[in-house]
């Protein structure tokens, strides 16, 4: 009896002394709720709705089947998947990653001296020499392919002048073909490979390159064994503003390449606009999709969430 | 030594002409008299004239500008509240949250929008058009002013907040007075950064505006198809010389707050 009655005591003394603070924590709590719903609730909003949903959305498409009359029959299947690997698209895919590479490639091999140039030997300059990079890059992107298209023409600046000068008799076909993609491809996107590149190299201690120096490196060493290690993550970031937008890029290929030449983005935006194959489009933008998350994710296991953001 | 300096002025050199060559051709050829715009056939003000009587550029150009200003606006103010509440709250599924805004911008455009247009046509009762295009520029602007006005949030110095409720402001008015104005570099910036974003966008643009809702860079598209065009070169040069009078003004402001700070 007693025992009872001093446990219901103690119990209530509990409650007692327990409930203002869960009061106040609750009211803690339903603040702390009431501030993630204003400051962050309109994000979700838009996130949710026409971000995640657009992109399930084409997910639930890519296994649905095409009628004979371009209709969409809701009726489940992994038939455009199979398309993919049967079909020519699957080389279509493997030449658009060997472009990407490859633009990524020369961009670095372009950049990395340039940004390399400014941050050491830029002095008073620096700012103007960056924003020389920058300011075509402002020009719209379409124009811009256009002069490129002004200059590479077979009626075009290079080879009018190739004429005149007497070295060759006939224009050159520099334009619709790959080397006029690839040049598309590097031009449109080098600026976003020196930015990251540069601040990376602006950021080095220079007091390294000293003690590199003193400790009796070689240039070549020094480069190798302390400036390219320091600069890794300029480089993870200025791979993803290039890789990724190159590997999916429509314009360049479609202006610069002509007709025929198709590459992944091309490929997706021919599905939807001209042929109005949904769920083959879908298909393909799925695995395009899939590709990038596959290559962020190794970017941020290897060089860590901040180069991703960094990027930006 | 010297020689691998010299080394990467050339380097140098030549990027910088790859990059400029196209913008100078342009600038050039939009004065040139050959009706094709591609040579040199001497100097002319004509298309310039003629762009001033062609209806199609003045009206999709102002249709562009005016897209651009509203994306600007909504999605700076969109960009600051996020970045303030990814910045000071704590809270499960803050990671997903940033990854997954960083979406718009990682994926292809051609992914961003063919799935705009799909959930358009097939889920929203929104027609093609305006709104759609409006929405679609919002939601790949965005995260670019999160995470531009997040990076200046993470150089103000917070103790100037705590300073003002301290004294008795409001967390309204504290947002106004002290963390508006040290936070304003970031949100310009990205001001800065999303309108020629969006003025100059084609491919998502392409894939939401309909039919009929032109834009400028998609004038410009359908001119290419038809060959080469002077006005295009115009164009291309108006395009220029507005971004380098945009940029010598922020920097010229830039120095002179500068200065008067001094």
């Amino acid at each position: 009896m007693a025992t009872t009655a001093e446990s219901r005591l103690a119990e209530s003394s509990r409650v007692q002394t327990a409930s203002p603070e869960t009061s106040g924590e609750r009211e803690m709590k339903r603040r702390h709720r009431f501030q993630v719903a204003t400051y962050l609730g309109p994000i979700m909003f838009v996130q949710v709705l026409f971000v995640l949903a657009p992109l399930s959305f084409i997910l639930m498409f890519s296994v649905l089947k095409t009628g004979p009359y371009g209709n969409i029959v809701f009726e489940l299947t992994l038939e455009n998947y199979r398309n993919l690997l049967d079909t020519g698209y699957a080389t279509v895919f493997f030449k658009s990653i060997y472009y990407a590479l490859q633009t990524n490639f020369v961009c670095i091999l372009l950049s990395y001296p340039l940004a390399y140039y400014i941050a050491r030997y830029g002095g008073r300059w620096k700012a103007s020499l960056l924003l020389l990079i920058v300011i075509p890059s402002w020009t719209a992107y379409i124009i811009r392919l256009y002069a490129l298209k002004t200059i590479l023409g077979s009626n075009g600046l290079i080879n009018n002048f190739l004429i005149d000068l007497g070295v060759i008799q006939l224009p050159i076909q520099f334009l619709y073909t790959s080397y006029a993609v690839s040049a598309g491809l590097v031009y449109t996107w080098l600026p976003f490979m020196v930015l990251p590149l540069y601040a990376a190299l602006e950021g080095l201690d220079s007091s390294l390159w000293e003690a590199a120096k003193d400790l009796g490196a070689t240039p070549v060493r020094r480069f190798f064994r302390v400036t390219l290690p320091l600069t890794r993550g300029g480089l993870l970031a200025g791979t993803l503003l290039v890789f990724i937008p190159s590997l999916g890029d429509w314009l360049v290929p479609h202006l610069l390449g002509g007709s025929k030449f198709m590459m992944a983005g091309t490929l997706v935006a021919h599905k939807f606009t001209a042929a109005g194959d949904i769920p083959g489009g879908s298909c393909l933008a799925a695995a395009l999709a899939f590709v990038l998350l596959l290559l962020i994710y190794f970017v941020i296991r290897f060089g860590g969430r901040e180069s991703l953001e960094q990027a930006l | 030594m010297k020689l691998r300096i010299l080394f990467l002025r050339l380097i140098s050199l030549v990027t910088y002409i790859f990059l400029w060559a196209p913008v100078i051709v342009i600038i050039v050829f939009s004065f040139s008299a050959n009706k094709y715009g591609i040579k040199w056939d001497g100097f002319t003000w004509k298309w310039y004239a003629a762009l001033l009587e062609n209806d199609m550029v003045r009206e999709t150009c102002l249709r562009s500008l005016v897209i651009a200003l509203i994306t600007v606006v909504v999605s700076t103010f969109l960009g600051t509240i996020t970045a303030y509440g990814l910045y000071k709250l704590k809270f499960k599924g803050k990671q997903l949250l940033r990854t997954s805004i960083l979406l718009p911008i990682v994926m292809p455009e051609v992914v961003t929008g063919a799935a705009l247009l799909l959930f358009f046509i097939k889920l929203s009762p929104l027609q093609l058009g305006y709104t759609t295009i409006i929405i679609a520029h919002i939601v790949f602007s965005t995260p670019l002013a999160v995470f531009v006005i997040l990076g200046r949030m993470q150089r103000i110095d917070w103790s100037w907040e705590e300073a003002s409720m301290d004294l008795g402001a409001t967390r309204l008015s504290t947002f106004r007075r002290v963390i508006g104005p040290l936070l304003m570099p970031g949100i310009a910036g990205a001001a800065a950064l999303i309108f020629p974003w969006s003025f100059d966008d084609f491919v998502i643009t392409y894939f939401v505006s309909g039919i009929g809702n032109t834009t400028l860079p998609i004038y410009v598209f359908s001119q290419l198809r038809h060959g080469s065009t002077p006005v295009i070169n115009v164009i291309g040069t108006l395009f220029t010389v507005i971004t380098l009078i945009g940029l010598l003004a922020t920097k010229m402001a830039e120095k002179r707050s500068r200065t008067a700070r001094l």
